[in-house]
């Protein structure tokens, strides 16, 4: 859970959710909480409940049971009001093939009642410069590449301003500069005080876009918060450290390897690269330590395990179990 | 933004309708639109000059030169809008899922009957174009025909609805059928057979069943629409069909059919309503298939019953009409027999597919004990889509069972038949009938699912009457085997069971036997049968009901 409930109404509040496919459990009670104004990042390997999630958020699935609230509306109860303030843009983005962009757009201000004639073609005149595809307006839907068509449903999502947006792998297809588009756009949307619940494969935008994250893995939350709260979460505090020694290589590598938590170690040069596990404070420790020794320590030099690294990880337990 | 600006769409008001509006933007482009307009302008002024040539030839009047371009144009208008217009709404709907944009559809905050009302007129507009395009040339034969309104204004009354009947039709086969090729083969041949297999079964007695087309409004409107001197002598021949009887009532053709394809139109409606509002949802709950099977038997009945005295129901009178005038015409017994063994059969297949849309699948049942045992509930909600469908089955046979025995008394117990009476422990037979196929079948269904249906279908249904037709047409020493091997599937025992127990059965010497011990053996047999299918699925459903019970709660 990301935070307490009290304290304010949950933008997205999930609780005991299950969702089953005859006898695969697909979401398996999952309860999560996210507040207004965050963009919330949903990670997990193929098969985790990722779409699941999102289709019974959307109210384009029936849970096998559970409570779901957008906005502090139910979405099982009063799917239409529901559908008023979520934006969803699916994985694949499809887009009909017999509309241009602007027809296509045009077609769901008006289903969503924005306002007269003219404030609608405003409207998507303003979404399709917020995606950078003004230009596009007048060209076939299907004659758009890939990284065009997911920005025409992007803007397509974002028409009626849904309070919360839900985006299933939105960056996929997207060059490097409309992706720095997409992560401007949604920070600016969440400024709004809209909450953007996102899932992606390319774990690095996502740690970049997100405030916050959760993991799941065969529909069950294993962790939620902020990256290294995740990171904490899953038990994987393990990093790798290179140590810069200018004098007793041997002596000092053989004291590190004494030491609770060092292991893998490996000397290389005048580097002692070692896994290490434990707190900040024990790597101040370690650090002290070695000093003391009245070995010379020229750096000191830390990488965490990548976000990918740990998810591969999960990945690779589903596969093993 | 106000939840409730959703009534901004009110499902009525269809040209504000943004899925119309969207379909009429791609649909209606000059380019797709003007080869179309073209082409049927071109098959309409086609009509229209060919009956003032063919009237200058033979030397006919303005008027009835006029008229005889009516009923060609009328089949145009019918192509246009039935055939294509049909077709085009069940490959459209296919499409959308086709492309994936569909759940854009869904999430639109607009009500599930605006949505179907938007795809119903939207999806074939260019159709509707296309009609309009050939309304000038009628509306020019029927001035110069002097066809009045009072003739013109049901008849494209009945169209309209016919239109709509059909589109519904189409839209729930795109709904449904998730093949593009499939769906719209399906609509075009679900069309085709209410104007060609359909109306056959109406001289069988089955007459509601004409009331699906505009065919009984046509010929009502035939005298006036065709040149004087033809249209006369049908009027005359008309004279002698009575207007439509309903149990006591009687109505003009063109609102008989107006109040058949209403009720159609209007459980097409909720079904696709039900599938827009959640799409795991079955066509239909259990209560309102219950209320459609008996509104069918209903209509059935109210319509066959009051043309039993007349003889109009009897097919050797509806196959060949000469016979009306023929004086001293007497229906033959086994035409009754025949009719209520077919009476019989269609409300066992009518039992099948209710059956199939309201029975649960597995997926359904464990989600719905799920649910129960997380809100603490010992059994399903009885008429939840997870619930069993049994006890409706039971219901429906039970209600067929009445109607069937109806049907029956009233044919036996005429005034063509003296001495012939029903006895009322047949309603008991019929129920037996009913009950043991239509409950076999769902038990079935409910608990080993729609492959292994469909697999015993084929070879419990299908392969034995193949197999006992091959050998009957051998030699009519083989008619014994070959009756016994046709009794043994089910669908044949609603026949074999007016065949073997109505009094006025005569059958043939050859099989006067076979049949009627085949159908106390096979009846037997599906009766155990049936039993042991029900406590099978009880079974199931307890062994399922106590996994996901006692499975911990989280």
């Amino acid at each position: 859970m990301i935070a307490n409930r009290e304290q304010f109404q949950p933008a997205i509040d999930i609780r005991d959710l299950r969702v089953d496919y005859g006898n695969f459990v697909a979401v398996d009670d999952l309860t999560l909480s996210v507040p207004p104004g965050e963009v919330f990042g949903l990670v997990g390997p193929n098969g985790a409940g990722k779409t699941s999630t999102f289709r019974v958020l959307t109210t384009l699935m029936e849970p096998t049971y559970g409570e779901v609230q957008l906005d502090g509306v139910d979405v099982l109860e009063d799917i239409e009001a529901a559908r008023r303030i979520v934006g969803y843009m699916p994985d694949l983005a499809p887009v009909p093939s017999d509309l241009k962009v602007a027809e296509f757009l045009e077609f769901h201000a008006a289903a969503y009642g924005l306002g007269s004639r003219a404030q609608r073609r405003d409207r998507v005149a303003e979404c399709l410069e917020e995606v950078a595809l003004t230009d596009q307006r007048g060209k076939w839907c299907k004659e758009l590449s890939r990284g065009q068509t997911q920005r025409v449903v992007l803007a397509k999502t974002l028409l009626h301003r849904p309070r919360v947006l839900i985006l299933d792998e939105p960056a996929s297809g997207l060059d490097p500069l409309a992706r720095r588009d997409l992560r401007n756009a949604l920070r600016k949307l969440a400024k709004t005080g809209a909450t953007v619940f996102i899932s992606s494969h390319i774990l690095s935008e996502l740690a970049e876009m997100c405030t916050s994250l959760c993991v799941m893995n065969r529909g069950r939350l294993l962790a939620s918060g902020s990256v290294d709260q995740v990171r904490e979460q899953l038990g994987n505090t393990g990093r790798t450290l290179t140590a810069t020694l200018l004098n007793r290589l041997e002596e000092g590598a053989a004291w590190l390897e004494s030491r609770e938590g060092v292991h893998d170690l490996e000397v290389a040069g005048q580097q002692v690269v070692f896994r290490f596990n434990g707190s900040d404070d024990d790597q101040a420790d370690l650090m002290e330590g070695l000093i003391r020794q009245g070995i010379r320590l020229r750096s000191f030099e830390e990488k965490r395990s990548s976000f990918e690294d740990i998810l591969v990880d999960v990945a690779e337990s589903n596969r093993h179990s | 933004m106000n939840p409730a600006e959703s009534s901004r769409h009110p499902a009525w008001k269809f040209w504000t309708n943004p899925i119309f509006r969207r379909y009429c933007r791609s649909r209606l482009r000059p380019r797709g639109l003007g080869i179309w307009v073209l082409i049927t302008v071109l098959f309409a002024g086609f009509i229209v000059s060919m009956a003032s040539s063919i009237g200058v030839r033979t030397h006919l009047d303005a008027e009835d030169a006029a008229r005889g371009a009516i009923l060609p144009l009328l089949v145009l208008q019918g192509i246009v809008l039935f055939i294509l217009g049909t077709a085009q709404v069940a490959g459209g709907m296919t499409a959308e899922r086709d492309e994936g944009v569909i759940d854009y559809q869904r999430l639109i905050p607009m009500t599930p009957l605006a949505k179907v009302v938007g795809y119903l007129f939207g999806l074939p507009v260019r159709e509707y174009v296309m009609f309009l395009t050939t309304l000038p040339f009628t509306a020019w034969a029927m001035w110069r025909g002097g066809i009045s309104w009072q003739v013109w204004l049901p008849l494209y009354g009945i169209v309209f609805t016919s239109t709509l009947t059909y589109h519904f039709t189409g839209l729930l086969t795109g709904t449904v059928v998730k093949n593009r090729r499939w769906a719209f083969l399906t609509s075009i041949g679900l069309v085709f057979a209410l104007y060609t297999v359909v109306p056959q079964m109406a001289k069988f007695g089955l007459v509601f069943f004409k009331y699906l087309s505009v065919t009984p409004v046509v010929q009502e409107s035939m005298p006036k629409l065709l040149p004087k001197t033809a249209g006369a002598a049908l009027e005359t021949l008309q004279q002698l069909v009575p207007t439509v009887k309903f149990f006591g009532l009687d109505f003009s053709e063109a609102v008989f059919t107006a109040f058949c394809q209403g009720g159609l139109v209007l459980v097409f409606s909720i079904m696709l309503c039900r599938k827009w509002r959640r799409h795991e949802s079955h066509l239909l709950g259990k209560l309102w298939a219950i209320g459609f099977f008996v509104w069918i038997q209903l209509l059935l009945l109210g319509n066959a019953l009051p043309l039993i005295d007349s003889g109009s129901l009897f097919p050797s009178r509806a196959f060949n009409r000469m016979m009306r005038i023929i004086p001293d015409w007497q229906p033959d017994p086994g035409e009754a027999v025949a009719m209520s063994g077919i009476f019989g059969l269609v409300t066992l297949l009518l039992i099948f597919l209710l059956a199939t849309i309201i029975t649960p699948s597995s997926d359904h049942q464990i989600r719905g004990w799920r649910r129960a045992r997380k809100e603490g509930a010992k059994a399903l909600p009885l008429l939840s889509d997870a619930a069993t469908g049994y006890w409706a089955v039971v219901l429906m046979a039970l209600a067929g069972a009445g109607g069937w025995f109806w049907f029956t008394s009233g044919l036996v117990e005429s005034r063509w038949f003296p001495g012939h009476e029903v006895p009322s422990h047949l309603f008991v037979a019929f129920a037996a009938v009913l009950l043991a196929a239509g409950l076999g079948f769902q038990a079935m269904l409910e608990a080993k699912g729609g492959r292994f249906v469909g697999l015993m279908v084929i070879l419990v249904g299908v392969v034995p009457i193949m197999v006992g037709a091959v050998f009957g047409s051998l030699s009519n020493s083989m008619a014994a085997v070959a009756a016994w091997l046709i009794g043994m599937s089910p669908v044949s025992l609603p026949v074999y069971a007016s065949m073997s127990l109505l009094s006025l059965s005569d059958l043939p010497v050859e099989v006067a036997r076979a049949v009627p011990r085949a159908f106390k053996f096979w009846l037997f047999v599906a009766v155990i049968a049936a039993v042991h299918r029900s406590y099978l699925l009880w079974q199931a459903r307890r062994d399922m009901a106590r996994t996901v019970l006692a499975d911990p709660v989280e």
